[in-house]
């Protein structure tokens, strides 16, 4: 019986031994590759984030496969030099494994909650939806999103640039309150520049995903979903709707630019000017749109003329209270 | 009262079938009068007529609903019509309606050989076999419209089918399979081996087990009823408003999962009921087989998360028959009522799915290990940990959403900690694999699969549940393969050990070994090669349930599907495997071909009606394996040799 | 081949085993009573986590425009008549325990007419309630409650009419004595199910309480 090799410490050597290997590998040869990329700050701290996860997850995953793979090659009862299994109370618990397992799981635990709370905090949300009154959110981002419904908003390099998402079945528009409202139906954002992303819906649930911008909001109607991120490179980008909006949604999907600010406000000036037209006869920039009389959900924004959809109005005033 | 080991042997009754009053019984009428299969289809569609036409009457005075082909309330009735005709048809309303008088049940006699499989049957045993024969159903139909989804996806851009019949696809297949997962454990074994187990002669309420079964099965017309109606395009989720702005198709789903929630109920109810008061002399809790601990866990969660999805079914429904604003954000009501009822169930149903996969293997680990199971408490007390848990997370869905989005912090910790619990599995399995002797018999290969699976499916749900990753990964394949890996590679790996292993004793027949292996093998290396592939996909940026993607992802959507299609094929080998050995080619099997201790391989084979000549006194567990001295197992009161069960069989290695 | 009525052996109970399992099944029907209050909790509960959720968001104002009511009378009468039955079914129980069957059957079956009373008046509150489905989330909310209620007083009545059936049949069965209150397995069982019933109706009427609060009061 003394014979019998101590098992434990040869699984942990391999194992350690293994993940410190794949924890280098991976750090230094995967890290930097994983998706979705370092394009803006939230892309990348939450490619850290992930990097982080994994490096913690991959001794995991490493010490139980040694443990199987130790067990089949070791313990199978095809090995006639197998010893005999013992059985007996030994064999039906271990308060010292059983402990450290709870205790080394819970400190892994309550460390990643923590790490997960702290990465979300000082990344202003991480890039995803905060609804409409972000409890994190970067400097300047409060007094730009109020002064976006005014109409003296306007944006200068360096500032938060605030950029309604609208969503509807089965594409996204753009709008740019610090630039008159114009709606533009492509996505063109100002390098280093923290942006403000107001996410809604004109019908059913969608979900704005800016993959390389690390930036995700489901888009809901009559609710503003706000994410915010700060570009860190200049590049083509893809916006996809990943949440299920029906028929279409699988073509849900189009592509932005990240320019340099000043070929951003040349874009942005131009278009402003190009669109003045058909701003006029948007509705007024608000954070969400109700849809009037006229259109089933999404179908006309309130243009003035019609009488908005009221069911208070429409019930309210036939039916007396009781 | 217990009973002692000195018990009297004269007996008081005796006849072929126990007394009805206590509910071992099942129904036979000769001839025309007996109810049946056939019967309960021929008054669920005069049901389902009858429904259809009086919901074109109800709306008649609204010309543009009435007999438009898109009456969501003549839709609905006629569904609800259908599904009581069907339960009406079937004999499950008999009693109920017979007690309205009064009346005890009626006394019936057992019915011989096949027929009784297509009745109202209250044996859980042949509920149990029912059963088998359910999730298979509902398991090959949503594999053949996963084939489908995967035959879309070989391609970027060129289409198979519409977006309209792809969605339609998807949708049926995450339903159906979601609809399965819930009862594929709980159902055919939990219905089979937990009276076995518990040394009971009974059910608690046999009749509410054969209604989950019969309503179950109803819950299969219900869904793919949409698809005359053009199917519903908002997944196995259901997400307002589009679910609002769906077609009458949309009603298929939400009575679909309400009609699937009354039999969840009903068999929770049942089993827990069973499970508490059933349990033979000596049956402690500190007895129980770690099975039945799972099923209990699960029972708990299917009587009191259901409700929920129910009352969230039926505002559904009556937002689109009577028109009310339940989630019509628009009208006074809010869509995301819908996401915080849908997945205040939804949580809860996803260890609805997982708990029954660990209970099956830690039970099958001792056996094939030759050794007691590891830290049996840690188990038990994990599985009702985890049952508690997992009412406080369920925003862990909703991330992204912007619904409260202060408390993310609160349910990314919850979910993290709902993960300590959950990882007792490993420690248990771990714990019992240690310097064991292992028989890698087919049972045992799918056991250790599901660890292998069900790591990667745990380690990634962490990931998920960090809301900084969420970020990148919510909405995409990465989820799509998360959940993958947890419920197909661990609960329905669990549930293939499961069948392997439990069938002889089920069936009386072996399943063939080298057609098992076969089967093990293809289906471990395809489905790896199927979803492990998915995690990259979801992490370059593919969303769910769409038919195009960027050209760069069609190598790695190509090789899953490939390798889908294999993992097809391996369930035909399944297939083959069951046909075989069950029909064209039977092996008796041994009366305990794995040498088990469970109580349930000690009855006799075929087991009884009643299960147990005598109610077995339980005077240890059932995990005694190579101890020298081991306690008999349970006292089965039958005279002559093999009165006691035996257990020390850890020395006596058959083979 | 385990085809299990192969296995005819011929069925045998010790008295011991009968009575082991009589209370196997009396404790079943003791804690399925239990857990059936506890599957109805989380029903309700949704529906209130609605009514809540709703009236929080008031989205686009129309939680309750014009502050709204369903017709109170209407409200009252329902909960009332169903305090009333299950005041009667407890009473009823209490007798039935003491030994007074007769008590039992007139107030259970006077229960049952306040049940079915209850539940008639639920639904015809249906043609008096003064607003659409959809006007409001409130409105939209009362519907769900009206419908779920419909279906709780008829359980709840359903469960009282069978218990008294079965008593009346027992009777007719032994012939005039108070088979109730006998030490058979049949009346032993019997017991337990009224037990569990007067418990699911102190439950209705208690939740019945909490609703006429949020609906027909606040
Ligand atoms: C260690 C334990 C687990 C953790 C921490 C975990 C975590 C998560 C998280 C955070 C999500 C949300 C992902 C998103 O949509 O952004 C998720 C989704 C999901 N999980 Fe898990 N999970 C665990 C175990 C399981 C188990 C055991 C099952 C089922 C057997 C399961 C089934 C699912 C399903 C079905 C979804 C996706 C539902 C959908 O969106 O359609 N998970 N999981
Ligand atoms: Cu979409
Ligand atoms: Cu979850």
């Amino acid at each position: 019986m003394n014979k019998d090799p101590n098992h434990l410490r040869r699984i942990f050597v391999i194992t350690a031994v293994l993940s410190v290997a794949a924890d280098l590998l991976y750090w230094f040869l995967a890290g930097p590759h994983i998706p979705p990329g370092r394009m803006t700050s939230t892309a990348s701290s939450n490619q850290w984030d992930f990097n982080i996860l994994m490096v913690i997850a991959l001794p995991v995953l490493i010490g139980v496969w040694v443990f199987l793979g130790y067990t089949i090659a070791n313990w199978s009862s095809k090995r006639a030099s197998a010893p005999e299994p013992k059985g007996g109370a030994a064999a039906r618990s271990n308060m010292k494994a059983q402990t450290l397992w709870i205790v080394i799981t819970s400190v892994v635990v309550l460390f990643l909650a923590g790490f997960g709370t702290f990465e979300l905090i000082i990344g202003d949300g991480s890039g995803g939806g905060e609804g409409p009154n972000p409890v994190w959110e970067p400097a300047g981002a409060a007094q730009a999103e109020t002064a976006a419904l005014t109409s003296s908003a306007s944006w200068a390099p360096g500032k938060v640039l605030v950029v309604q998402v609208i969503a509807q079945q089965w594409k996204f528009t753009y709008r740019y309150p610090q630039f008159g409202g114009f709606e533009s139906a492509q996505l063109i954002l100002p390098n280093d520049t923290t942006v403000a992303f107001n996410v809604t819906s004109l019908d059913v649930i969608h979900s704005f995903w800016a993959y390389q911008l690390e930036v995700k909001a489901d888009a809901n109607p009559q609710e503003n979903n706000v994410a915010f991120t700060t570009t860190k490179q200049l590049g083509q980008f893809t916006v996809r709707c990943s949440e299920l909006c029906g028929l279409w949604h699988g073509a849900m999907y189009d592509f932005g630019k990240v320019e340099t600010r000043s070929n951003f406000t040349n874009w942005a000036t131009t278009t402003e000017s190009a669109n003045s037209a058909n701003t006029a006869d948007l509705p007024a920039f608000a954070w969400t749109y109700v849809p009037d009389a006229n259109g089933a959900a999404g179908g006309y924004y309130p243009d003035g003329t019609v009488t908005p959809y009221s069911t208070v109005e429409t019930y309210g005033a036939k039916q007396a209270a009781s | 009262m217990t009973i002692s080991a000195e018990r009297p042997t004269k007996s008081v009754a005796t006849s072929a079938s126990p007394p009805t009053s206590r509910g071992v019984s099942w129904t036979q009428r000769p001839g025309w009068m007996s109810q049946h299969l056939g019967t309960a289809i021929v008054v669920a569609v005069l049901g389902y007529t009858f429904g259809h036409w009086l919901g074109n009457y109800i709306t008649s005075g609204y010309p543009y609903i009435a007999n438009s082909g898109q009456n969501a309330a003549a839709n609905a009735l006629a569904l609800t019509f259908g599904v009581a005709g069907w339960l009406l048809g079937i004999g499950a309303l008999n009693y109920p309606l017979a007690k309205l008088v009064g009346k005890e049940p009626e006394k019936d006699t057992p019915v011989d050989g096949w027929s009784k499989y297509f009745r109202y049957t209250l044996d859980h045993k042949v509920v149990g076999l029912q059963y088998v024969v359910g999730v298979l159903l509902f398991l090959f139909t949503g594999g053949l419209l996963a084939m489908a989804i995967r035959t879309e996806l070989l391609s970027p851009t060129t289409h198979v089918f519409g977006p309209g019949t792809y969605i339609e696809i998807v949708s049926e297949h995450g339903t159906i399979m979601m609809m399965m997962a819930t009862s594929i454990i709980v159902g055919p074994l939990g219905n089979y081996l937990i009276p076995l187990m518990i040394g009971s002669r009974r059910m608690a309420f046999p009749r509410i087990e054969a209604f989950s079964f019969w309503i179950f099965i109803a819950g299969y017309g219900v869904i793919f009823s949409a698809l005359p109606y053009g199917g519903f395009p908002t997944g196995w989720t259901g997400y307002a408003p589009l679910q609002t702005q769906a077609g009458p198709g949309m009603i298929s789903y939400l009575l679909g999962f309400a009609v699937i929630g009354l039999g969840m109920m009903a068999a929770g109810f049942n089993i827990a009921a069973t499970i508490i008061n059933c349990r033979a002399p000596g049956m402690t809790w500190s007895r129980v087989p770690i099975f039945v601990w799972s099923i209990l866990a699960t029972a708990a969660l299917l009587t009191l998360a259901t409700p929920t999805l129910f009352a969230a079914g039926l505002f559904g429904v009556l937002d689109k028959t009577v028109q009310t604003a339940f989630y019509v954000t628009e009208h006074g009501g809010s869509s995301y009522l819908w996401e915080n009822l849908f997945w205040f169930f939804g949580h809860p149903e996803v260890y609805i799915m997982a708990l029954p996969g660990f209970g099956i293997v830690a039970e099958i680990l001792p056996v094939f290990t030759r050794k007691p199971l590891f830290a049996y408490k840690v188990a038990a007390a994990g599985m009702i940990g985890v049952a508690l848990l997992s009412f406080f997370v369920w925003q862990h869905h909703l991330f992204q959403s912007g619904i409260n989005p202060d408390m993310r912090p609160l349910f990314m910790l919850t979910t993290e900690l709902i993960s300590i619990p959950t990882g007792f599995i490993f420690l248990v399995g771990m714990g019992t694999l240690y310097r064991a002797k292992i028989r890698f018999e087919v049972p045992m290969l799918f056991a250790m699969a599901v660890f292998f699976n069900f790591l990667i499916g745990g380690v990634t749900g962490v990931f998920l549940s960090d809301v900084p990753v969420n970020v990148t990964v919510h909405g995409g394949f990465f989820v799509l393969s998360h959940f993958h890996y947890t419920i197909m590679g661990g609960l329905l790996f669990a549930f293939m050990a499961g069948l392997y292993y439990w069938l002889p004793k089920m069936t009386g027949r072996m399943m063939n070994k080298k057609l098992g292996q076969w089967h093990f093998w293809t289906m471990f290396v395809f489905f790896n090669l199927t979803f492990f592939p998915m995690f990259i996909i979801g992490l370059l940026g593919q969303p769910r349930r769409v038919f195009t993607y960027a050209r760069n992802l069609t190598f790695l959507n190509d090789f899953s599907s490939i390798s889908a299609f294999l993992l097809g094929f391996s369930f035909l080998i399944f297939f083959a495997n069951l046909m075989w050995s069950m029909y064209i080619k039977p092996v008796k099997a041994p009366a305990n071909p794995w040498d088990s201790l469970g109580l349930e391989w000690q009855t006799a084979n075929p087991i009884p009606l009643y299960n147990f000549e005598r109610i077995p006194v339980i005077m240890t567990d059932p995990y005694h394996y190579s101890e020298v001295d081991a306690p008999a197992l349970a006292d089965l009161g039958l005279s002559g040799p093999g009165a006691k069960a035996s257990s020390s069989s850890g020395k006596s290695d058959k083979k | 081949m385990t085809d299990t009525s192969h296995n005819q052996k011929p069925f045998s109970e010790t008295p011991e085993e009968v009575e082991y399992e009589l209370r196997g099944q009396i404790g079943a029907i003791w804690s399925g009573g239990r857990l059936f209050i506890g599957m109805y909790t989380f029903l309700l509960a949704s529906l209130a986590f609605s009514y809540f959720y709703l009236r929080a968001a008031n989205n686009g104002l129309l939680w309750r425009p014009h502050n709204i009511t369903a017709p109170t009378s209407y409200g009252w009468t329902i909960w009332t008549l169903s305090l009333v039955a299950a005041a009667l079914v407890l009473f009823g129980q209490r007798r039935l325990r003491s030994g007074n069957v007769l008590d039992w059957q007139v107030a259970g079956w006077v229960g049952v007419a306040c049940g079915l009373g209850a539940l008639g008046a639920q639904i015809w509150e249906f043609t008096a309630v003064p607003f659409y489905p959809g006007s409001s989330g409130y409105a939209s909310t009362f519907i769900g409650w009206s419908v779920i209620n419909i279906g709780t007083l008829a359980v709840a009545t359903y469960w009282l009419e069978t218990t008294l059936a079965r008593s009346l049949r027992m009777r007719k069965k032994s012939g005039g004595a108070s088979p109730e209150l006998a030490t058979t397995a049949s009346a032993r069982l019997f017991r337990a199910n009224v037990s569990s019933m007067t418990y699911f109706w102190g439950f209705v009427a208690l939740s019945g309480a909490l609703f006429l609060a949020m609906f027909y009061l606040l």
